[in-house]
């Protein structure tokens, strides 16, 4: 008797624990703080600094961080934007890439759900611009890279920097 | 009779110049003493491609790519 009371005590003990935990590491509605993945991940790991995250953008849910590479020549923007649904997500994608290339070439990314690489100039042609779209569940993603015209950012950086991206948004998801 | 002999005497003579000319011809193109060498063919430099310094770089990249920093931050890119 005194074993099954220990044994029950233990396993309540167990669920208690185990309870709490799981309430302590699932992202609160709204955390968006750890959805953006920082590109010096895929770098020598200081080449990027990070400015303060822009909390649901244009009144959106969501969150954009801007990344500087030190020398000041290149910018990693990415937005993550949360919607009711994946299929209002889809639907953003288009209006998050207007206006961010002109006369680009677009191309599909095995990248998450309708992922794209749209590859040109800036509007007003200063600087190449690369933009990756994917969907994910109910989220909208848009990471831009920005270079000097003869420095546009390599597509073997853009996939991978948009697959962790991508892993990252499916493990919030899934906490 | 005098003159046939004058005329003959130059046929005779001019006869055995071109004859001599001839042989004389015939023994310089048997016996070239001359050394022909075959004209050089001008050849473009030869480059190896080592990096863009012409070293294996300052972080030892390899051929074709260069030490520099850009989008990865430091590290070896294609030339």
């Amino acid at each position: 008797m005194k074993n099954i009371r220990a044994m029950a005590g233990g396993i309540a003990a167990a669920a208690i624990m185990s309870m709490a935990g799981f309430g302590y590491a699932a992202a609160q509605p709204g955390d968006f703080s750890t959805l953006p993945v920082d590109p010096n991940l895929i770098t020598d790991s200081l080449a990027y600094n990070a400015a303060p995250a822009v909390y649901n953008p244009n009144g959106q849910a969501g969150i954009e961080t801007v990344y500087t590479h030190r020398d000041g020549s290149r910018t990693i923007t990415t937005t993550v934007l949360v919607l009711p649904d994946a299929q209002a997500a889809t639907a953003a994608l288009d209006g998050a890439r207007a206006g961010l290339v002109a006369n680009g070439t677009s191309q599909p990314a095995a990248v998450g759900s309708g992922g794209t690489m749209l590859t040109g100039m800036s509007p007003d042609g200063s600087k190449s611009v690369t933009v990756l779209s994917f969907a994910e569940g109910n989220t909208a993603t848009t990471i831009e890279f920005a270079g000097a015209p003869n420095d546009p950012a390599p597509s073997d950086l853009v996939l991978e920097l948009g697959r962790k991206q991508d892993t990252a948004i499916r493990d919030w998801q899934a906490s | 009779m005098r003159k046939f002999g004058m005329a003959l005497a130059i046929v005779a003579t001019m006869s055995g110049s071109v004859a001599a000319a001839q042989t004389a011809y015939a023994a310089q193109s048997s016996h070239d003493t001359n050394v022909y060498t075959q004209p050089a063919v001008p050849v473009a430099p030869k480059v190896d491609m080592l990096d863009c310094r012409g070293t294996t770089g300052d972080m030892g990249c390899g051929p074709g790519w260069f030490w520099r920093d850009g989008w990865r931050g430091w590290a070896c890119y294609p030339c």
